[in-house]
């Protein structure tokens, strides 16, 4: 069974198709990365996949239910991490996860809370208000939030923006540790990311996802030294 | 229960920006007692005349800081993460009147003592004459909702001083309209504001004899269109601002 169908997903903005006709397969368990130039899609696609948008035409099935009668049931299940970081900025960091766990009611709330304080080590922002932290530490609790739910399938729009090299590897043992138990699509544009976490490789170019597969299969098909040079020669179609 | 967890959270945001308080509470408190020193001679500025303007006056701040907690949320990411969340419209307008109802109650409470420590006499009256003020304070929640989902953050101080200036001039809190006449009378007649004081001071005085049908009828048509509206309009920009 597929976590993730999509079937001609489009979306148009006026006459700005920013999302052409995707069809995805993706299975339960897989680290999909999402990869492309600024303005491919791939937050578009994320935002229609996670039920904030809806399509403009075309199909989304997560789990086995439609989205378009099971959204709530859908939103149950998943979470986000917004390419922007989005928290409460007058709450404090232990605040603004009370209100996630409330948000999505979960039942041992403490326990989870107490559980990803850990994961992302945040004893030491715990209590100050979330708009005074760094851009980093932000981006590190919203991320953080994303998993208050024990999500199935987890969007990471561009996780690492912004992170420190170190903050960035420990991003990545977080990732890692959660690679095969739940779906994960990331977005990046750092090719190392994409080649080092991800199972499975697409890349976008003006709203088309005109290439997949693991990072080897891509290589091989571009006949490129290493895979930057793989996703350059397809994002420019082979002009570079 | 998502709508309380919303608006807890939503009630934090607001008392801890120190200028909202300050002119929820603050502000008005401090033209209660400083008009009571002057002594002014006429029936609008009596203690038991003047305090329900001032409760009407701390509502239109309501009104601006509502919208601009909204129309900031709207602009933080945060209503994103929420947009992929289930909670639903309606969690998310309670929420925001839910959290706003406290502050009300604040208000009216601190503006009675107040009053009564300057020589109001005390009545049973007055605790009809605040629940019927939250009431009336959904009325400019919605406003709040309808103006934070319309306009930007900057817009709303704008818009939000607007109400403030309406309530001021239009309630009849500082004079009677008979004062300006003609097309100023027919304005503050078809504004909601002077039914809502009337209302207000009726309740506290257990006298409603100032009120008349086109009163209630006025309020009744602002109070359900704004609340209308708002859930409307809000619930299209809340899709519309991350199409
Ligand atoms: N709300 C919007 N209104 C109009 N155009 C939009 C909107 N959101 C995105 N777009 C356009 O759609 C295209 C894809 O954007 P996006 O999905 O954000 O790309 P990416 O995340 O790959 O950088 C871009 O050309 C962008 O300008
Ligand atoms: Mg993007």
């Amino acid at each position: 069974m597929y976590s993730i169908e999509t079937k001609k997903l489009t979306k148009k903005f006026k006459d700005k198709i920013a999302v052409n006709e995707i069809d995805l397969n993706i299975k339960q368990g897989e680290l999909f990365a999402l990869l492309g130039v600024n303005g491919a899609g791939k937050t578009t696609t994320i935002k229609m996949l996670s039920g904030l948008i809806l399509p403009t035409s075309g199909e989304i099935i997560i789990e086995n239910m439609n989205m378009k009668k099971d959204i709530f049931k859908i939103k149950e299940i998943l979470n986000v991490s917004p390419q922007e970081t989005a928290i409460a900025p007058n709450l404090t960091v232990k605040e603004n996860l009370e209100f996630m766990a409330g948000v999505y009611q979960i039942k041992d709330k403490e326990k989870k809370i107490d559980e990803l304080i850990k994961q992302f080590k945040l004893d030491e922002v715990l209590n100050k208000k979330a708009k005074t932290l760094s851009g980093g530490w932000q981006r590190k609790v919203s991320i953080a939030i994303s998993l208050i739910n024990d999500p199935k399938i987890l969007f990471l729009d561009e996780p690492t923006l912004g992170l420190d090299v170190i903050a960035r590897k420990e991003l990545w043992k977080v990732i890692n540790s959660l690679k095969g138990k739940i779906t994960i699509i990331l977005t990046t544009h750092y090719m190392e990311e994409a080649e080092s976490l991800s199972d499975r490789i697409g890349i976008m170019a003006n709203g088309k996802l005109i290439d997949i597969g693991t990072s080897q299969e891509l290589i091989k098909k571009t006949k490129a030294k290493n895979f930057e040079d793989a996703f350059v020669s397809i994002a420019t179609g082979g002009e570079l | 229960m998502r709508m309380i967890n919303f608006a807890k959270r939503n009630f934090k945001e607001l008392i801890r920006d120190p200028l909202s308080l300050v002119f929820e509470i603050v502000l008005p408190l401090f033209l209660l007692f400083i008009f009571q020193q002057f002594d002014i001679p006429a029936e609008n500025y009596r203690l038991e005349n003047f305090t329900p303007s001032i409760i009407l006056f701390g509502f239109s701040f309501i009104t601006l800081f509502t919208a601009t907690l909204i129309a900031k949320d709207r602009t933080s990411s945060l209503l994103i993460r929420l947009g992929t969340s289930p909670m639903k419209s309606s969690d998310y307008i309670l929420g925001y009147i839910l959290s706003l109802l406290p502050i009300v109650l604040i208000q009216n409470v601190l503006f009675f003592i107040t009053a009564i420590a300057m020589g109001l006499e005390f009545t049973i009256s007055i605790i009809p004459t605040i629940l019927i003020s939250m009431i009336i304070s959904i009325f400019f929640i919605s406003l709040g909702i309808l103006i934070g989902s319309l306009v930007s953050e900057k817009g709303t101080g704008g818009l939000g001083s607007i109400i403030v200036q309406l309530v001021c001039f239009t309630s009849g809190m500082y004079f009677p309209k008979e004062v300006m006449g003609g097309v100023f009378e027919i304005i503050c007649k078809s504004l909601p504001f002077e039914a809502c004081l009337t209302i207000i001071q009726g309740t506290l005085h257990n006298d409603f004899s100032n009120l008349t049908l086109l009163h209630i009828i006025v309020f009744l048509i602002y109070f359900i269109t704004v609340i209308f509206l708002s859930i409307i309009t809000f619930k299209k920009k809340m899709i519309s601002d991350n199409k």
